[in-house]
C-alpha cells in the first residue's frame, strides 16, 4: 500500500531544499560519505591488516611518512612502534570508532524515544519513575558516567557502546516527552480516545510520526557526541581493547612519541577524527537550521 | 472640510511570489482602492485570504518580506507613502498612523507594567516627560474608559482582563494624537459582552479626538455596528463599496449578498441558510446505505437519550513545594436531558465550562460528581467490554480547530476508517470505498481522500472530521465549537450540512458555542452557562424571545445587530 517511489521522491526533495544553496553542509555531507565508504571498504582498500599480527614486522617500527616497508610497500603515514601501518590503522580504527558511534546512537534513540512517548502517555508514576531518571542521568558529567561505568565492568566494544547508550538515551526521551505532550493536547488524539483507538496505536500511529521531528534533528549531534566520547574513553585507556584501536587509541599510542619528533603516529588519526566531527556537526547543524523557522527567518534578512 | 482626504490609496497592488524565481505570483491585492477622510469610520470585510490585514500592512510599510508592493500609491495628507525609508516610517508609525492588534495580550508587553508602556509612549511621541507625562497616561486611560486609571498604571497586563488591556492599546495608540488608526480585528480575541463596549470607545475616541479609524474585521455584525462606510474585498480583489447600510441591506454583488446571507440572525430562525449551493451529484448510495443499515435497529422509547444529572468537574492542581493544594469548580451540579433527534444548545462564554460538560460526556475528562446516563445507562456501570466499546463509540465528537483534529501524517480517507479497521467493525478492502463514500457524502471529492490533510482548505478538514464521527454511525454528536475557527460563508455551509445529515440519519446533537446567533439557528433548546452553572434551560425560541435570567439578556443585548438582507 505504501507508495516507496513517492516516498523516496519526497525524501530526495527534501534533502534538495535542505542542502541546496549551503555549499559547506554539501562539503560536510560528502565528506561524511566518503568517511563511511572508507570504513566500510577498509578490509578491502587497506594496504595491510592492522589486526593480522602475523603481517607486522617489528623491524618495520617508528618509520617515518612515506618509508619503504621490509616487504617492499610504501608506508604512506609512517608506522607505529609494532610497525603497524598508519593508514591501515587509521581507516580500520576509523571502521571500530563509527561502527561503536552508529549502534550507540541508533540504539539510545530508540530507547529514549519509546521511553519518552511512554511518560508522555503513561502519565503518573511511569512519568514519574523515567523523568527522574532521565534527570540523574543528565545531572552526571557523561564522560565521568561512562568512566565510572566501564571501571566496574570493564573494558571492550560491547562495554563501550553499553557506557554511550546511557549517554544518549536521556537527552532523547527527555525531548520526545515534551514534544509528544504538545501533540497529546491536540484534538485528533482526544478522537482516538474517543473511538476507542488502544494507548499503544496512538502512541504508534499518532503520537510517534508526529513528534519525532525534532528528535531526528538531534540524531547527527549525538552521533558526533558519541565519536567525541568513545575517542575519549579509548585515549584514557578504558575504551576499545589495544588489540582493535579506534582513532581514539591510535592517538594515545602516539602520545608517547610526540615529545620524541615521531608526530605522524598521534597527528593522522587526530587528523581524520576532528574532520570526522566537523563534517557531521556542519551536516547536522545545516538540518537544524532547516528545522527551525525562526533560525530561518533571520537568515533571510 | 477641505477637499484632500486624510489618506487615498489608488490601485494597490500586492503580490507575494510562488516559486523561488518569482515567475508566478499571488496577488494579495489586485489594484485596491479606497480613501479615508478625517474622522471617519471606514469597514475593510472579507473571509480569510481577502488582503484585509494586507492593506493596513502596506499603508505603515510593514509588509513581510517576499511580499512585494508592485504598484499603486498611497497617499497620507498629500504625501506618498510608497517607497519612504525605513526612518520616515518610524517617524509616521504611532506619531501620525496608530496600529491595533488583534490581540491585546500579545501587544502589550508582559514584564512591564501599565504605565511604563503608556508614558514610554508617551515620551517616544511628544515633549511631556516626568510628572506631566504620568498626568497624561492617566489622562488617555480615562479617555479609552479604563476606570481606576491611577491603580492601574501599577498594574500588568496578565492582572487585567482581555477587554482593559485593549482600551490600554487604545490609550497607547492615541496618545501621539495620529490623525488615523489602523485597527485589525480589534474585537475578535474578546468576548462577546466585553465586544460591544471596547467598540463604543472606539467610536468615542474617533468623534472625541477626530481620529480617522480603519477598522478590519470579517465580522459583519460589527461593521454593521460602527462603521460609515464598507469595502468588501475577496481573494485581494474589490467586491464592493457603499455606505454601510447600503451594502449590508442591498448588496449589489452576489458575493457580497451570499456573504450577508451566511451571517446567522438571531432575530428569527430559518431552516437553512439561503446560499447557492451546487448540488451533489455524486453517487453516494453505498454511504447512505452503509449509514442507514443502523437506523432499522434503533429502539424508540421515549426515554431521553442522554441524561446528565448533577454534573459536576474540579480541577485540582496537586500541592507542590511552593504552592498548596488549588481547585477551581469548572461545572457545578449541571442537569439536563436531550431527546433522540434534538439539537441542544449549551451557550457561554470562555471559562463558561460548557467545553468540559462534552468532554466528561464523551469519557475525555474525569466526572468529579454526578452521572451521564447514555442510551438508560451510566457508562461507569458496564463491564462488559464489547458493550463498552459500542457504548462509547455511538457517541462522537466534531471539534473545534480543524488544524489540529486530523492526524497530520494519515490521509484524509486513513483519518475516516482507521478506527474501524482496528476494531475490525469493516473489512479493511471495503474501507477504502466507505472513506470515498463518506467523503463524498459530506460534499467532499471521493479521489481525494488519498491526500494529507494539509492539502485541506479548514472547512474542507472539518469535513473530513464530520465524516470520520459518521463511520462509527453515531446516536449522538458532540459538537465543540465546530465553526468558530471559520470563515462566515464558510460556517454556513457546514451548518447546513450538519442540519442535512442530520435529518438524514436522526442524530442527536449537542452543540457547543460562544455564538448566539449559530445557537439560535441550530438548536432546538439552548441551556445558557455562566462560570459552570447553567442559568437557563428552554426552548429557542423562548430563550431568544424571551429569556428569563439577566445574563441571558445582558448577552442578548450585546450582540453586535445586524438584520441581515432587505428581502427578508
Amino acid at each position: 500500500m505504501i507508495d516507496y517511489n513517492k516516498k523516496l521522491a519526497t525524501l530526495k526533495l527534501q534533502t534538495k531544499s535542505i542542502f541546496s544553496g549551503h555549499p559547506i553542509a554539501i562539503a560536510g555531507l560528502i565528506g561524511f560519505v566518503i568517511f563511511v565508504l572508507i570504513a566500510l571498504l577498509a578490509p578491502w582498500i587497506a594496504p595491510q591488516n592492522p589486526y593480522d599480527l602475523m603481517v607486522l614486522d617489528i623491524m618495520d617500527g617508528l618509520l617515518p611518512p612515506l618509508s619503504k616497508l621490509g616487504n617492499g610497500t610504501t608506508s604512506w603515514l609512517g608506522t607505529d612502534a609494532v610497525g603497524r601501518d598508519i593508514l591501515s590503522a587509521v581507516m580500520y580504527g576509523l571502521r571500530l570508532s563509527l561502527f561503536v558511534a552508529f549502534v550507540a546512537t541508533t540504539v539510545g534513540f530508540l530507547i529514549g524515544v519509546f521511553l519518552g512517548l511512554l511518560a508522555a502517555v503513561k502519565g503518573g508514576w511511569v512519568e514519574s519513575v523515567i523523568m527522574r531518571a532521565v534527570d540523574l542521568k543528565v545531572s552526571f558529567p557523561g564522560i565521568l558516567l561512562a568512566l565510572m561505568m566501564l571501571a566496574i565492568f570493564g573494558t571492550g566494544v560491547d562495554k563501550i557502546i553499553y557506557a554511550l547508550i546511557i549517554g544518549v538515551w536521556a537527552s532523547k526521551a527527555r525531548l520526545t516527552r515534551s514534544s509528544a505532550l504538545s501533540e497529546m493536547q491536540k484534538e485528533y488524539i482526544d478522537a482516538a480516545r474517543i473511538s476507542a483507538i488502544p494507548n499503544w496505536r496512538i502512541m504508534l500511529k499518532f503520537l510517534l510520526p508526529n513528534s519525532i521531528a525534532p528528535v531526528l534533528v538531534m540524531v547527527p549531534m549525538s552521533l558526533s557526541g558519541c565519536i567525541g566520547a568513545e575517542a575519549t574513553l579509548s585515549f584514557l585507556g578504558v575504551g576499545v581493547p589495544i588489540t582493535e584501536p579506534s582513532l581514539g587509541l591510535l592517538i594515545a599510542n602516539g602520545n608517547d612519541y610526540l615529545l620524541s619528533g615521531k608526530w605522524w603516529i598521534s597527528l593522522f588519526p587526530g587528523v581524520v577524527l576532528v574532520s570526522l566531527v566537523l563534517c557531521i556537526n556542519v551536516v547536522a547543524d545545516r538540518i537544524r537550521e532547516h528545522n527551525n523557522p525562526f533560525l530561518k527567518s533571520m537568515n533571510m534578512q | 472640510m477641505n477637499n484632500t482626504p486624510l489618506l487615498k490609496i489608488n490601485n494597490l497592488t500586492v503580490t507575494y511570489p510562488l516559486n523561488s524565481e518569482g515567475s508566478d505570483v499571488l496577488k494579495a491585492l489586485d489594484n485596491i482602492s479606497l480613501k479615508v477622510n478625517s474622522g471617519q469610520i471606514i469597514g475593510i470585510v472579507g473571509e480569510s485570504g481577502a488582503g484585509k490585514s494586507t492593506i493596513g500592512k502596506a499603508i505603515l510599510g510593514l509588509l513581510d518580506p517576499p511580499a512585494k508592493l508592485v504598484s499603486g500609491e498611497i497617499r497620507f495628507l498629500g504625501n506618498s507613502l510608497v517607497g519612504l525609508s525605513e526612518a520616515q516610517f518610524e517617524s509616521l508609525r504611532g506619531n501620525q498612523i496608530g496600529y491595533i492588534y488583534q490581540n491585546p495580550m500579545t501587544a502589550l508587553n508582559p514584564v512591564l507594567t501599565i504605565g511604563e508602556q503608556v508614558i514610554e509612549a508617551i515620551e517616544a511621541n511628544t515633549d511631556m516627560r516626568g510628572k506631566n507625562a504620568q498626568e497624561y497616561a492617566i489622562q488617555l486611560l480615562e479617555r479609552a474608559d479604563v476606570s481606576f486609571a491611577e491603580d492601574r498604571l501599577q498594574k500588568y497586563p496578565h492582572q487585567l482582563s482581555g477587554g482593559l488591556c485593549q482600551r490600554i492599546v487604545f490609550a497607547i495608540a492615541i496618545a501621539a494624537k495620529p490623525k488615523l488608526i489602523i485597527a485589525d480585528e480589534p474585537t475578535t480575541a474578546l468576548d462577546v459582552t466585553v465586544q460591544q463596549s471596547v467598540l463604543q470607545t472606539l467610536i468615542k475616541l474617533s468623534q472625541q479626538e477626530q481620529i480617522a479609524i480603519i477598522l478590519i474585521t470579517h465580522d459583519i455584525g460589527v461593521i454593521a455596528e460602527t462603521c460609515d462606510y464598507v469595502y468588501v474585498l475577496r481573494y485581494g480583489k474589490h467586491v464592493e463599496q457603499d455606505a454601510t447600510n447600503k451594502v449590508l441591506q442591498r448588496p449589489t454583488q452576489d458575493y457580497t449578498r451570499s456573504l450577508m446571507a451566511s451571517v446567522p440572525l438571531i432575530e428569527k430562525r430559518l431552516h437553512r441558510f439561503a446560499l447557492n449551493e451546487e448540488d451533489n451529484l455524486e453517487d453516494t448510495s453505498t454511504g447512505l446505505h452503509y449509514l442507514q443499515e443502523k437506523q432499522t435497529t434503533q429502539d424508540s422509547t421515549n426515554e431521553p437519550l442522554l441524561e446528565v444529572r448533577n454534573l459536576s468537574k474540579i480541577f485540582i492542581t496537586p500541592s507542590s513545594l511552593l504552592k498548596a493544594k488549588q481547585s477551581f469548580t469548572a461545572v457545578k451540579g449541571v442537569n439536563f436531558t436531550v431527546q433522540r433527534g434534538e439539537t441542544v444548545g449549551i451557550v457561554g462564554e470562555s471559562g463558561s465550562g460548557k467545553s468540559t460538560i462534552g468532554r466528561m460526556i464523551l469519557g475525555l475528562e474525569d466526572i468529579t460528581e454526578g452521572s451521564v446516563i447514555y442510551r438508560g445507562k451510566d457508562l461507569k456501570l458496564i463491564t462488559d467490554s464489547t458493550e463498552r466499546r459500542a457504548h462509547c463509540l455511538s457517541m462522537q465528537c466534531i471539534f473545534q480547530d480543524p488544524y489540529s483534529s486530523l492526524n497530520p501524517r494519515m490521509s484524509a480517507g486513513e483519518n475516516i476508517t482507521y478506527g474501524l479497521k482496528i476494531h475490525n467493525l469493516i473489512d479493511n478492502n471495503k474501507a477504502e470505498s466507505l472513506a470515498q463514500d463518506l467523503m463524498s457524502l459530506v460534499g467532499l471529492k471521493r479521489e481525494d481522500a488519498d491526500k494529507l490533510p494539509h492539502a485541506f482548505s479548514g472547512g474542507e478538514r472539518q469535513r473530513i472530521g464530520i465524516a470520520r464521527s459518521l463511520a462509527y454511525r453515531p446516536d449522538f454528536i458532540f459538537c465543540d465549537e465546530p465553526t468558530s475557527a471559520l470563515d462566515v460563508s464558510v460556517q454556513a455551509n457546514l451548518l447546513n450540512l450538519l442540519k442535512d445529515l442530520q435529518e438524514q440519519f436522526s442524530l442527536t446533537l449537542l452543540f457547543v458555542s460562544h455564538d448566539l446567533a449559530v445557537i439560535r439557528q441550530m438548536c432546538d433548546r439552548v441551556i445558557v452557562m455562566k462560570d459552570g452553572e447553567a442559568l437557563e434551560n428552554d426552548s429557542n425560541d423562548n430563550i431568544f424571545e424571551q429569556p428569563k435570567h439577566a445574563y441571558t439578556r445582558s448577552l442578548l443585548d450585546a450582540m453586535p445587530k445586524f438584520q441581515g438582507l432587505a428581502q427578508y
